[in-house]
């Protein structure tokens, strides 16, 4: 039987839904200790230190800024640069407080309500300084600064595309050119288990951590580099780990904390945030203000597109650094041929908390841009959108595609037969009824590159770390597999996927297949882990080469042992078997044999049975699609209903159609919720006013509307298997589909600049001005 | 009693008998997964507002991070471990796992502790999609399929009516 392309109920779900998931939070060990965080109450200020005489909590220990500082050799890294940077680290607590949360000292004892109890005696002294939350604000002369080294708050400037003066001779050129200002509201990715840790020293002297993270062999690199512990003395493990969307991907510094209160008390300590720590420490996203200019034909041929791009990073520049900007730069050209396109990118430090990696990483702001400037050209000239995306796309004959944005080359596929198919999902769905709400139909094209990636190219780009994967595919004796990865799940379902890859290669059932991964000491090396929608574009890549050299090994033992040619053996079924025979034995016959270690092919005598192959891919890989959505808006109120929704994905070859619906679906919801719902709000002095789930609005069952997905299959040229990553395309989706239909309900003029959310309030006035 | 001294509390836990030693404030939720090593209720926003840690208690869905351990004394509380009849699982278990209703699981046993109190309570498949699972926030599955899986689970256990 062939696994790929099943939609096999995932393996992994059984003990999930038993209640007998192993979550960071459910690990117990003797003698634990529980730690509390003492963070800052105020937006800036010169730290001058705590006051701890007030603790009253028996037995509780409190380590402040000096202690925490003196425990580590080193800082904790920023591992991409960009143009300009100066921030390559940071230390456990600055000198300074840079916004409302930051964590300043860690407080640990018998219990988490009784250390809860100690931090908050905790005074923490500062000396408060002016501050500034607002990216426009920041940039402003005379603006409170949050660096001596910056005299701007700019924390790295560059360009991306077309020079300025190649830009606007295409402008000057055009026909017609049209401006607008997007403001895309901050977001919290919002996992619904919050980060945590627990770290345990053990009696050999090893650190042994368990914790909520998407990148366990990241956490352990800098946990050494850090703590001064050598690599091989650290072992990081994530248990099941609830949900990620990027938030997950390195060592912060309220873990940090725990792990070094551990290591000072020779104690077991675990941390966990609650949910106010998580609006407030855990790293946010987006909050881009971005200046688009488009220059158009009157015959609706896209000429230039000139985008201005501010990102307000927060306090200091998270794990992938400006990160998401640059790939917003890279990828804003989308699906079309333009004759120019230019990104000035900027970015800036406020008092506010950092900003990093969330689900889109820049992708999602990209399709959201071009998207917008498609419709608005196409509001422009009163034509069709669709019309104006077709006229423009990059056809199935000129791909491969190097657009404007070097080296970003995209791989194959036929954007306009995804966007025509979305638009007969479209076309079926019943009128609605007459009800005196406004209707808007959206679409949003894009591609999405997805699966960082090819190393080769980190070092051109400022990323300090490769992004390649292996895997170790051992048979054991009696025919059973155990397949070792690199990357480490969070709900996508791996334990399933990867079986399947595994299973068609080895002529196994997916019951004999076993995932390993998520341990620094079992797993092999991932400094992303599983990220950037790369777990099946490259740890996929890397398990089929894996499980494929270990496929060549048990047909040339075979073929030894039955008296035929390799070449000549199939796999399948549990036996190998001579083509066209009947005559086989079964996969444990030869695995045995494997093990005893005699009579093993000339050229082939190397006892056991297990093959690793590390895969560094060529190529990014580019999935794409068109998303399409109905709205319907009240005017009285404003509230927006997204009544009906389309996704035509093309992910390469697909490995589980029902898992890569569900990762659509899920997706999609985030999108939505950002075009809708969910925005982080900080006052102007600084302080966070969306701290619960009763302020910070996720979208409920009734938010999302059913979704028809429709999966073409273009395979990868590159990825073995042929998979493109898709993790993160839903989001990138349909956050400007959602925009663009509420856009199309509303007059134009209202529309072309653009805040979101579009909440009720923001809707209304939209309708109704500010009046 | 105040907040910090301790109290023993007794109550029945999917079906037998439970002690444990809490503080006045400890929470109902800390009480199960902490005293009685209860770990598949899952605690995800301590503010009532996202469903995770729903356990039944004497035949309603409770969120057991905004009830005190000691408010559950002399109580019938079952929780997402007591379900499964040796491996085989719930009907609305079942039903989440042919529908793909769950991706991190992390706020699954909530809504699952939540969808089984109303189906034992008769309620329609309407009100358990709208209210019942309205009640509950999930960051995976953006609940399209855990509205397949209500559907399903519905439909078999309307059928196994009929059957008796």
């Amino acid at each position: 039987m062939t696994w790929v392309g099943q939609r096999l109920p995932r393996l992994e779900d059984p003990r999930l839904l038993a209640g007998r998931g192993r979550y960071t939070d459910d690990v117990d060990i003797p003698g634990l200790l529980h730690a509390a965080i003492v963070r800052s109450p105020v937006p800036h200020g010169e730290l001058l230190g705590i006051d701890a005489s007030e603790v009253d909590v028996p037995g509780a220990v409190v380590l402040g800024p000096d202690e925490l500082n003196a425990a580590c050799s080193g800082r904790i890294p920023v591992v991409w640069h960009m143009p300009g940077d100066f921030q390559r680290d940071h230390p456990v607590v600055d000198t300074r407080v840079r916004f409302v949360g930051e964590p300043v000292a860690v407080v640990v004892a018998a219990d988490r309500y009784q250390a809860e109890d100690a931090a908050e005696r905790v005074l923490v002294e500062v000396d408060d300084l002016p501050s500034v939350v607002d990216t426009r604000e920041a940039l402003a002369p005379g603006a409170p600064l949050l660096y001596a080294e910056r005299p701007d708050n700019v924390m790295s400037r560059w360009d991306t595309g077309d020079s300025a003066e190649h830009t606007a001779a295409v402008f000057a050129a055009a026909e017609r050119t049209v401006s607008f200002r997007l403001d895309l509201g901050r977001v919290a990715g919002s996992p619904m288990e919050p980060r945590g840790i627990v770290a345990v020293p053990e009696p050999d002297g090893r650190l042994t951590v368990w914790t909520s993270t998407q990148a366990p062999h990241a956490v352990r690199d800098t946990l050494a580099s850090v703590t001064g512990l050598p690599q091989h003395r650290i072992r990081v493990v994530a248990p099941d780990v609830g949900g990620g969307f990027g938030l997950k991907d390195h060592l912060y510094e309220d873990e940090l904390m725990a792990c070094l209160a551990a290591l000072h008390l020779g104690r077991p300590v675990k941390w966990v945030e609650d949910r106010y720590e998580t609006l407030v420490a855990t790293h946010q996203a987006r909050g881009e203000t971005v200046d688009v200019e488009v220059a158009f034909d009157l015959d609706g041929r896209l000429r230039g597109l000139h985008v201005r791009a501010f990102r307000n990073a927060g306090a200091y520049l998270a794990h992938f650094g400006g990160g998401p900007l640059f790939t917003l730069a890279g990828m804003v050209p989308e699906s079309y041929t333009w004759d120019a396109v230019r990104t000035e990118a900027t970015v800036v430090a406020t008092n506010t908390t950092p900003t990093g990696s969330y689900r889109g990483f820049g992708q999602t702001q990209a399709v959201f841009v071009c998207e917008r400037a498609v419709e608005v050209v196409a509001r422009e000239l009163g034509v069709d959108p669709v019309d104006i995306r077709l006229r423009n796309m990059i056809r199935p004959e000129q791909q491969p595609y190097a657009t404007r944005c070097a080296p970003i080359t995209y791989d194959n596929g036929d954007y306009g037969a995804a966007l025509l198919r979305a638009r007969e999902i479209a076309s079926a769905w019943p009128e609605p009824p007459d009800d005196g709400r406004l209707r808007g139909l959206g679409y949003a094209s894009y591609v999405h590159m997805a699966g960082v990636g090819p190393s080769q190219g980190n070092p051109h780009v400022g990323l300090d770390v490769g992004s390649w994967e292996s895997a170790i595919a051992r048979m054991e004796p009696d025919g059973t597999v155990r397949l070792f990865v690199g990357t480490s799940p969070q709900g996508q379902g791996h334990a399933t996927t990867f079986v399947q890859l595994a299973a068609d290669r080895l002529g196994v059932d997916v019951a004999d297949v076993e995932l390993v991964h998520s341990d620094t000491d079992r797993s092999p090396y991932s400094a992303y882990g599983t990220a950037a929608s790369r777990s099946i574009a490259v740890g996929g890549g890397a398990v089929v080469q894996a499980t494929s050299a270990l496929a060549d090994r048990l047909r040339r033992i075979a073929a030894e042992m039955l008296e035929a040619a390799p070449a000549d053996i199939v796999l399948g079924g549990r036996r190998a078997t001579v083509a066209g025979t009947n005559v086989s034995l079964t996969i444990a016959e030869v695995a045995r044999r494997a093990w005893q270690g005699w009579a093993l092919p000339e050229g082939d005598e190397m006892p056991g049975l297990e093959c690793r192959f590390a895969y560094d891919p060529e190529q990014y890989t580019f999935s794409f699609g068109t998303h399409v959505c109905r709205v319907a808006v009240d005017p009285t109120t404003g509230i927006v209903d997204v009544e009906r929704y389309g996704v035509v994905l093309d992910c390469g070859t697909v490995v589980n159609p029902t898992i890569v619906e569900g990762q659509v679906h899920g997706g999609v919801a985030q999108g939505l919720g950002a075009a809708l719902l969910e925005e982080i709000v900080v006052d102007g002095d600084g302080q966070p006013r969306t701290t619960t789930f009763l302020d910070y609005l996720l979208p409920v069952s009734a938010s999302v509307p059913d979704i028809e997905v429709v999966l073409t299959e273009t395979p990868s040229p590159y990825t073995p298997g042929g998979m493109k990553g898709m993790g993160e395309g839903g989001t990138n989706g349909s956050f400007a589909c959602v925009a663009n239909a509420v856009a199309a309900a509303l007059p134009a003029d209202a529309v072309r600049d653009l805040a979101t959310p579009l909440t009720p309030s923001r809707v209304w006035h939209l309708l109704h001005g500010r009046g | 009693m105040t907040a910090t001294d301790h109290r023993r509390v007794e109550l029945t836990v999917n079906g037998a008998p439970l002690a444990v030693e809490v503080e006045g404030r400890t929470l109902l939720s800390d009480a199960l997964r902490h005293g009685a090593g209860l770990t598949g209720t899952h605690v995800a926003c301590e503010q009532g507002a996202c469903g995770a840690c729903t356990v039944v208690l004497d035949g309603r869905a409770v969120r057991s991070c905004l009830m005190l351990a000691v408010q559950a004394e002399g109580t019938e509380v079952r929780t997402v471990e007591g379900l499964a009849d040796g491996a085989s699982l719930h009907a609305v278990q079942e039903a989440m796992h042919r529908n793909h209703g769950l991706q991190c699981g992390f706020c699954t046993p909530g809504i699952v502790m939540s969808l089984v109190a109303a189906a034992e309570a008769g309620c329609t498949i309407d009100d358990a999609v709208d209210e019942v699972l309205g009640g509950h926030l999930c960051r995976c599955t953006g609940y399209v399929n855990i509205r397949a899986a209500v559907a399903d689970a519905w439909a078999v256990l309307d059928g196994g009516e009929e059957d008796r």
